[in-house]
Order: structure tokens, then C-alpha cells, then sequence
């Protein structure tokens, strides 16, 4: 039987992270994934990344996995797809289906990095065609090009179904609102805000009562619920919808260490049943390694370094580095782990309702609560300022794991500082050129370069734009405040498309000076 | 897990709720007064419902539907989900042809 | 918590809970303990469902015949709960002329008995089952035979067992028996010790170290079995299904899946992780002997494969006896992997052995002190 130093399964971003590390330690490494393509979910993530440059911040989630992809291949890592494992036995066997034929492998040791699948939630009508995973729609959009409908309502409002609200819109679909049983967003309030500003309402405290239809969907009734998730009577709301999108969290894909006997738990925080594991991701089995989601649901940027520990803990186990080597990449590694566990969404602060930033500023709840800063909050952060002069305006009002924007800026005039979850602060020493970079380096699009002085009667806002077809310049169409609402009459003034902003064009838009700090987005007429 | 289960403690009778003619289990088309139904008949653990009314032995072998049974059959209990143990994984994680599974490669 | 009954149970398996269920139905008290979380847990949800005469012992081949005549037609109704029972006829199919021999043998000592089967050659094979192969040259044929749901079966007599207040705590795993002045008493498990005048051990494999407590042993060896599930198909056929080379067995059941379990060759020496994980080798042997048979099935996905422990007594039928040493213990164990069949009449007859001190068949050659040396 073919036998590997050690067997990766699962070609995302946990698996092909810890399959670069053990290469390059000298490990002969085979990763076997499912799918046509590798890279997990990261292929069907077209948004920018939060995080610093070490997570690859900034850069949009399917470049992070062709990245990967082309590391582990230089490395000599041999990446199977279309390779099914069905099956991990005792003696660290797996059974592999592979063009129509069964093969069977060994590994010295094993890294299972098998991720997550979307949950689901019961409603009368959740099994009619129309009804889809949040997941499952941005692989019809971002993998095969197709629409998954044209009105569409999204159940969920943590990072999943914000993003895939926000790229809904991007492909063309109406999305009529988003609902949430939690009282408060569960995702980066930046990702919130950018869907709430093209018009979309947010409903909290509301779920699905019923989906409407006989052979597909036709419509959905929300209503609000109680504390106790009761449905509250009298308040149904009703829209007329051929989708409903369900983004209501992840479970490991745990079964194949279950079935190989790993001692397992069925830990909540972790999104359900996971194995139990040491610092390194060793199971139960010795040699036998987990990484990612299959782990405890987080994100992409910590999977990759949990799969850096396993990669590295894997090739200590093996013999091809010493204790030492391993003590020292873990600790650099836990450290940079730790830095992402940090701020408002920290695994720490789950359902916790946090009151203030780390800088003590009060956390917006109309933010939390209708997906948008209100005009009379957004003053109180350190990013928005207000002078005569072209200059950033940072609307970043929580505390999360991310600084690209910081040396995004030639000129300095943004600054993080060493913890990376504080919020951005202008440097009013610092001269602003207008350059753009800082808007487009933003994950969340909530950087906005404002000029209150561009003419006598009239202010500039420059702003990302992530839509087609691109307005043209001379274009008179309306601005829209936080809230998606008409603020007032804007003409295109500027449009910049450069290679450096990644797909990220920048819109400038002329409009009378009071509404400065009220108009940002722009909606053609 | 192996904890004592008495299966004569009083967990109250089934009572119907308007919402039991809802699918559950998708690929089995079971509803969730069967699941609750079969609770009250003495079906305390997760395996036991499964082999009792076939919920998630269908092709998606419970991926969808675990966790919802899971919540419909604690809350029936008065337990926390989290002291229920799924049922057990089986080879093969994916449903497989019998032809496919019937051709093993020979060692190049 | 009660801790006292007429009657303890050790093993909620489908011998325990049926034994329970007609104790219960003659008005006795009883308690049964299960060891494992979940009834039935053992060889009872991990068989091939059938319900056989054809192919068995002449020593248990009465207990199958009073069954299949006196209670699997009314098991559905009698457990409120769809037994899938089919008497739909049994096919033992062989391919080769050896195999021919093989199935002649057995259909000759059955028939000694008073069992209907007859050889039939291929034509009348795919008379009966117009799937199967051209491969096929003939078969033994036994019409009575059939198969049922051995896991609505089993949990049919727990549930019922159970409305019939028979007290079932699972996770209750019985380390020790106890005699009291020279007679059974005393059921002990690391919680509790319960109390009974009559004790039945039941526990598939785990009996040996039980009745080891009292001086007890039953010559019994762990065997893996294997076996896989289709995805539902359109409705084929009702027999049950075999082969004289034993390469599979099985049958599609109500659902539209079909069951099949396989041997390997390696069952007596396989091992496992703790959880009764398969073997990787068995399921593409399985299901190249299934293809070779009904080459139509090839697309039939499969959707599952699981594995048991058989309690193999070293004669291969079971130990269904009084222990006389041990007043008031009765052992039922080593059903050596056709169990499932004959459970409801071993249930009805050790019902009536507690009430009565009789049975309606004879069990006297299943005697617990039957094992002897060769010469």
C-alpha cells in the first residue's frame, strides 16, 4: 500500500498552509480534496480579507488560494482533486474515491482539515426549490456564474450572510431585507454597513414564520420574535421573493475523525461536534492532526495558521525537526493566532454585548441593531475627522483584527498602532494626497476620502465601488446616506480604476456641501 | 458517553404542536411529530431515533438535518442538546456507486 | 428508582426486550439492564434481517419454525410498530457445480426435519427473482422463509415492553451476578446492585464475563460482521437472499435499499477501534460479489456501511438454558449471528420457561453444559 510521511485532507486553506509548512521541512506530502478545485471555500470568496499583511490581508480570498496553491506545488506537495477520502481507518488508512476506482493509502501521520457545512433551520416551507444555503448561492454566483434568483431574502446576519448579501447585489439580485432572530448583527459591523448603504433593511429579532409557494418559492413572511425566540403576533411583514438565502452558521465536517475513533466533543462554541485536541491539533490518535474549521468554527485567516501548527507539528512527530524548532514556530504562530482572537468578535466575546471600543468610545447600536451608523454617532470615532482639504474619513467603529489601511497610506496619515484591533486615527500632522489607496485597501469599504472645501458650494466624496456597470464620469444620479435612504443629487466627478486597487474602483461625486458627512454611496437615477 | 438512562422518568405526555407536519429529515421525509412522537415511545437517544424512524440514514446521511433533531429531540427531554451524542459516522463519507466501490486500484 | 423486580434482564438486545415483553404480557415484573446507551446496540441492529428455517442446526431449527408459524404474521400488529415482516421465500444461489453440492447437503438435512426446501435449477431461479444473473445455475429454495426490520423489530418490543411497564435504564453495565443462600439475587453494575428471583443474562459477547461472576462459562468468540446499504430503489424483489460461496447476503427492504452483508475471509481475526469501525477492505468485496449476481445494481449507490460483533459459540447455535448450578439464573447468549429470526420465539419460550417452568420447543439440546471435549 502506498504510504505518504503525511496525508493531508482537505485542500483549503488549513490544509494547504500546513502542507506547505511540512514540506518544506522535507515531508513527502499528498492532500486530497473533493472538489474539482482547490482551495476550499476560499474560491468562492471574491471580498478582501481583514487581517494584517502576515493573513494576507487585503487581498481577495480566491488569490489567497491560488497563492497556496502554487507555494505548496513549488514545494512538491501533490494535490489530488476530484479525490473523495470516504473513508479513515485504523492504522492511519484512508480509502480514496478517485476516477471511478477505490485506492487505499497510509500515512505516518494524518492532517484531516475537512472544514465545515452550512447548517440549516426548520421553517414551514424550508424544503422548497428557493430556498438555499448562503454557501451554496456564492458558489452558483462566484464558481459558475449563475444568478441564484432575482428578489432574494437572507436569513442571517453574521459575516456569512452579510458578504453574501453584499455579492448578491453585486451579481444583481434585489436582496429585500435581511433577518436575524439574535437582537444584534452578528458580523463586522463594516460588512453590515456597506449593504445597509446600497438600501437594503435590516430586521433583528425576526426570523422566518413561513415560506410561500407550491413548486418553488413565491414569497416569505417574517415576523418579530420575543426574548424566547416566540413569534410575536401582528408583526408579519411580507415579501414577495423567488429565494430565500439561510446563512445560520457552519458545522465541522468532523466524521471522518468520529469514524476513525478520535475521542470527540460536542462543544457549542467550537459549532458542534469536534475532536479533542492538544495545543498542535493532535487528536486523540497520536500522528493524527486536525486544522481549521473541522476544529471549531472560526475563519479563514486563523485556519491557515491553524494549519501552519499542525504542518510544523506533524514534521516534529515525524523527526524532521527537533522539539525546539516546534516550540519556536508554535509560539511565533499562537502569538499571531492570538492577535486575530482579539477585539469586539473575539471567540471570548461571543453573544456578549460589548458597550464600548477598546478606545472607550460607545459602540453605535443603531449599528447593531439596523446595520448603519446613524449621522448622530459617527462623529465619536477617532477616523472621522473634519477638515478644510482633501482627507480620509475611517468609518471602522469596531474593534476588530485588522490594519491594512495603515500602510496602505504612503503619507502616514492613518495610524493603528501595535494592536491591531484598535481603530484607525488620522495623524493631523500627516498631509493627505488624495491618492485613493486607503480607500481601496480597505476590507470593509468603510474609507472614504472627503473634500468639504472642493468647490464654494460643493464637497467631494470619494468612495469604493464595487458594482457593474461603472457610472460614467459627468453622470448625474443621487447619493445615499448610511441608511440607503435619498440624501441628495450627486454628479460623477471622477472614476479610477488602477491595477493597485484590485478591483476596487474609486467614484468621486460632487454634492452640496452639507449633506458631507451624510451622503456615501451613489446610486445611478 | 455511557450515563444512566432511565427510560421511565416522566418526561410529560406528547402533546401535538401545530408545527409537526414539518419536515425534518429531508431525504427519509420525516416530520417533527415523528421525531417528537417517537421520543414520548421511549426513543431517549439519537441512535435510537435514527433506527427507529431512518432520520438522516438517507443519502445526505443527516448532514442537513442533525443538528435540527438533535434540538427537537432535547427539548423534548428537558436536556441540553449538547448532552446528546450524535449517532455514529459511516464509511463512506460520500454516497458511492457499488461499481465504483467494487474497482480497487492495483498497485502501480 | 425501583430496584427490585420479579424478573432481571441483563442486555437490552432484541432477546431481552422481546423476553421482557411477554413476561410483561403474563403480568410479571421486570427490570432490564443495558450496558451500552442505546437499546439494541448490539448484534440485534447490526443482522441481515432474516428470518430464516433454511441453512440452520436441526438443534435450532424448531425455535425458527415456531416462530415463523406462530409469531411473525402478527408481530406489526401486536408491537404497533412496522416489523416489514416478508414471507417472500428464501434463495440460497450457487454459480458453480461445487456450490450445487453445497446447497444439496443442506436442503437434504433440512428436509430430514420437516422444512420445505427444494433445489431448483436457473431458470426457475430467475422465475422467482428475474434479476439475478445468467451466472446463476440453481439454487436451494425455501418458500416459508423471509426477513423483517431487525431494528423497528427490536425497538417494537422495547417500546412496547416499555408501555407494558417494563423499567429498561440503559448505560447501566452489570459487572457482577450474586448468589444469596445458594440462589441468584443480586444484579450488581458500578451505580447500583438491583435484586431479583430470577435472572436472565442476555448480553450477546458480554454474558461470558457476566456469568463469569458466578461460575459460569460459555465457550464464545467475537466475530466481525460486515454489511452495506443502498440507497433506495425502485421496489425489485421480496426474497430473502444468499449464496452457498457466502460471498453476500440480504435483501431490499421496504424503503427500497437494499442490505447486504459480505464475508471477507478475515472475520474471525479482524479488530476494530471501539466503535465497531469496518474493515477498508470489505465493502469493495462485498460489493464485487453482489455485482456478480445482479450486474443491474452497479449504479445503486452506496449510502452506508456498518459492522457488529457476532457472539460465535464454539458449535454455532446458541446457549438457551437454565444454569442449575446457579438456582433461578438463566443464561440466552451465542447466537452466533442468526439470532434475529428466532428472537420472538426465544422471547415467548423463556417467558414461559420464568412462569411455567416449560417450553412450548424443546430446548434441551441447547443446553449451556452441551460443550465436550473432541474425544
Amino acid at each position: 500500500m502506498k504510504r505518504y510521511d503525511l496525508i493531508i485532507v482537505g485542500a483549503g486553506p488549513s490544509g494547504l498552509s500546513a502542507a506547505i509548512e511540512a514540506a518544506k521541512r522535507g515531508l513527502q506530502v499528498v492532500v486530497f480534496d473533493e472538489n474539482e478545485r482547490p482551495g476550499g471555500q476560499l474560491f468562492k470568496q471574491i471580498h478582501k480579507f481583514f487581517g494584517s499583511k502576515e493573513h494576507k490581508a487585503k487581498i481577495r480570498g480566491f488569490n489567497i488560494g491560488k497563492q497556496l496553491l502554487e507555494e505548496a506545488t513549488e514545494l512538491g506537495v501533490e494535490v489530488r482533486l476530484n479525490a473523495t477520502v470516504i473513508g479513515m481507518y485504523m492504522e492511519k488508512e484512508i480509502t480514496v474515491k478517485r476516477e471511478g476506482e477505490i485506492e487505499h493509502y497510509k500515512g505516518d501521520a494524518i492532517i484531516v482539515a475537512t472544514g465545515a457545512a452550512e447548517n440549516m433551520v426548520n421553517f414551514k416551507g424550508w424544503t422548497l426549490p428557493g430556498v438555499i444555503g448562503a454557501g451554496a448561492a456564492q458558489t452558483m454566483m462566484n464558481m459558475h456564474g449563475i444568478k441564484p434568483g432575482e428578489k432574494v431574502l437572507m436569513l442571517g446576519t453574521g459575516n456569512v450572510g452579510l458578504v453574501v448579501s453584499f455579492q448578491l447585489l453585486q451579481c444583481g439580485c434585489e436582496v429585500v431585507a435581511l433577518a436575524d432572530a439574535a437582537p444584534r448583527i452578528g458580523g463586522y459591523g463594516v460588512h453590515a454597513a456597506k449593504v445597509s448603504r446600497t438600501g437594503v433593511p435590516f430586521y433583528l429579532s425576526h426570523t422566518i414564520k413561513e415560506v410561500e409557494g407550491t413548486d418553488h418559492v413565491t414569497g416569505v413572511t417574517i415576523a418579530e420574535v420575543d426574548s424566547k425566540f416566540q413569534f410575536i403576533a401582528g408583526t408579519e411583514k411580507h415579501f414577495d421573493v423567488d429565494t430565500v438565502c439561510v446563512a445560520v452558521g457552519l458545522s465541522p465536517m468532523s466524521q471522518l475523525l468520529k469514524m476513525a475513533g478520535c475521542k470527540m466533543e460536542d462543544n457549542p462554541k467550537r459549532g458542534g461536534q469536534v475532536p479533542i485536541v492538544d495545543e498542535y491539533g493532535e487528536t486523540s490518535i497520536p500522528g493524527v492532526f486536525v486544522a481549521g474549521d473541522v476544529s471549531g468554527i472560526e475563519e479563514a485567516s486563523s485556519a491557515m495558521i491553524e494549519g501552519r501548527i499542525a504542518g510544523v507539528a506533524a514534521s516534529e512527530y515525524l523527526g524532521y525537526i527537533d522539539e525546539k524548532e516546534l516550540t519556536e514556530e508554535f509560539e511565533k504562530n499562537e502569538a499571531t493566532l492570538d492577535g486575530l482572537r482579539q477585539g469586539m468578535f473575539a471567540p471570548k466575546n461571543r453573544r456578549k454585548l460589548i458597550e464600548k471600543t477598546e478606545e472607550g468610545c460607545e459602540i453605535s447600536t443603531n449599528l447593531l441593531k439596523y446595520g448603519f451608523v446613524a449621522d448622530n454617532e459617527i462623529e465619536r470615532y477617532p477616523g472621522v475627522t473634519r477638515k478644510a482639504g482633501i482627507h480620509p474619513v475611517m468609518e471602522c467603529t469596531q474593534n476588530i483584527p485588522c490594519n491594512p489601511c495603515q500602510d496602505a497610506c504612503p503619507k502616514g496619515c492613518i495610524k493603528i498602532g501595535e494592536k491591531i484591533t484598535s481603530l484607525p486615527a488620522v495623524d493631523e500632522t500627516a498631509q493627505c494626497i488624495g491618492c485613493g489607496m486607503c480607500v481601496a485597501s480597505c476590507s470593509g469599504q468603510a474609507i472614504f476620502l472627503v473634500d468639504e472645501t472642493y468647490e464654494d458650494e460643493y464637497a467631494s466624496i470619494t468612495l469604493p465601488y464595487e458594482f457593474l456597470p461603472l457610472p460614467e464620469k459627468g453622470e448625474k444620479g443621487i447619493a445615499l446616506g448610511r441608511d440607503g435612504k435619498f440624501v441628495c443629487e450627486a454628479e460623477v466627478v471622477d472614476i479610477k480604476s488602477v491595477k493597485a486597487f484590485d478591483h476596487t474602483n474609486l467614484l468621486t461625486i460632487k454634492i452640496p456641501k452639507e449633506f458631507v458627512m451624510k451622503a456615501r454611496f451613489y446610486k445611478a437615477k | 458517553m455511557n450515563s444512566v438512562n432511565d427510560r421511565n422518568r416522566d418526561i410529560g405526555e406528547y402533546i401535538p404542536a401545530p408545527d409537526d407536519d414539518m419536515l425534518v429529515c429531508r431525504c427519509e421525509e420525516i416530520t417533527k411529530g415523528e421525531i417528537r412522537r417517537a421520543v414520548h415511545e421511549g426513543m431517549y437517544t439519537l441512535t435510537e431515533i435514527r433506527r427507529y424512524l431512518r432520520i438522516g440514514m438517507g443519502l445526505c446521511q443527516g448532514q442537513t438535518c442533525s443538528k435540527m433533531v438533535k434540538g427537537i429531540v432535547a427539548r423534548e427531554l428537558g436536556v441540553s442538546p449538547a448532552e446528546l451524542e450524535p449517532a455514529t459516522s459511516r464509511v463512506p463519507m460520500r454516497p458511492i456507486e457499488m461499481d465504483v466501490f467494487a474497482r480497487e486500484r492495483k498497485e502501480a | 428508582m425501583g430496584y427490585t423486580a420479579d424478573v432481571i434482564i441483563v442486555g437490552g438486545g432484541i432477546i431481552g426486550c422481546a423476553t421482557a415483553y411477554y413476561l410483561a404480557k403474563k403480568g410479571v415484573s421486570v427490570i432490564v439492564l443495558e450496558g451500552s446507551d442505546h437499546i439494541g446496540n448490539g448484534g440485534s441492529s447490526r443482522n441481515g434481517g432474516g428470518v430464516r428455517q433454511s441453512g440452520r442446526d436441526p438443534r435450532e431449527l424448531p425455535l425458527a419454525m415456531y416462530g415463523i408459524q406462530n409469531l411473525w404474521p402478527n408481530l406489526s400488529e401486536e408491537l404497533e410498530v412496522d416489523c416489514e415482516y416478508h414471507q417472500d421465500g428464501n434463495l440460497r444461489l450457487g454459480k458453480t457445480e461445487k456450490h450445487m453440492e453445497i446447497l444439496t447437503g443442506l436442503a437434504d438435512r433440512a428436509k430430514a426435519v420437516g422444512l420445505d426446501v427444494r433445489m431448483i435449477d436457473g431458470d426457475e431461479v430467475r422465475r422467482i427473482n428475474p434479476y439475478l444473473s445468467d451466472e446463476v445455475i440453481g439454487a436451494s429454495w425455501c418458500p416459508t422463509d423471509g426477513h423483517a426490520n431487525p431494528l423497528t423489530t427490536t425497538l417494537g418490543y422495547y417500546k412496547t415492553a416499555r408501555k407494558l411497564g417494563v423499567h429498561f435504564i440503559s448505560g447501566e453495565k452489570v459487572i457482577a451476578l450474586k448468589k444469596v443462600k445458594g440462589v441468584i439475587k443480586k444484579v450488581i453494575t458500578p451505580n447500583n446492585t438491583y435484586e431479583a428471583d430470577t435472572v436472565i443474562v442476555a448480553a450477546g459477547l458480554n454474558s461470558r464475563e457476566v456469568l463469569a461472576t458466578v461460575g459460569i462459562d460459555i465457550p464464545m468468540q467475537p466475530v466481525m460482521l460486515e454489511a452495506l446499504v443502498t440507497e433506495a430503489q425502485p421496489h425489485m424483489f421480496d426474497q430473502m437472499l444468499g449464496t452457498a460461496e457466502a460471498d453476500f447476503y440480504g435483501h431490499q427492504t421496504k424503503h427500497g435499499s437494499f442490505v447486504f452483508g459480505g464475508t471477507l475471509g478475515l472475520e474471525g481475526f479482524t479488530k476494530d477501534n471501539g466503535m465497531q469501525s469496518t474493515n477498508s477492505l470489505a465493502a469493495s468485496s462485498t460489493c464485487r460479489g453482489i455485482i456478480k449476481y445482479f450486474p443491474m445494481l452497479s449504479k445503486a449507490k452506496i449510502v452506508r456501511t456498518w459492522a457488529g460483533w457476532m457472539d460465535l459459540c464454539a458449535d454455532k447455535v446458541p446457549v438457551i438454558s437454565k444454569i442449575d448450578e446457579v438456582p433461578g439464573l438463566i443464561a440466552a447468549c451465542g447466537f452466533s449471528g442468526h439470532g434475529f429470526g428466532i428472537a420472538p420465539a426465544v422471547g415467548y419460550n423463556l417467558s414461559m420457561l420464568v412462569t411455567e417452568g416449560k417450553t412450548d420447543v424443546d430446548l434441551q439440546e441447547l443446553r449451556y453444559d452441551r460443550f465436550k471435549a473432541k474425544q
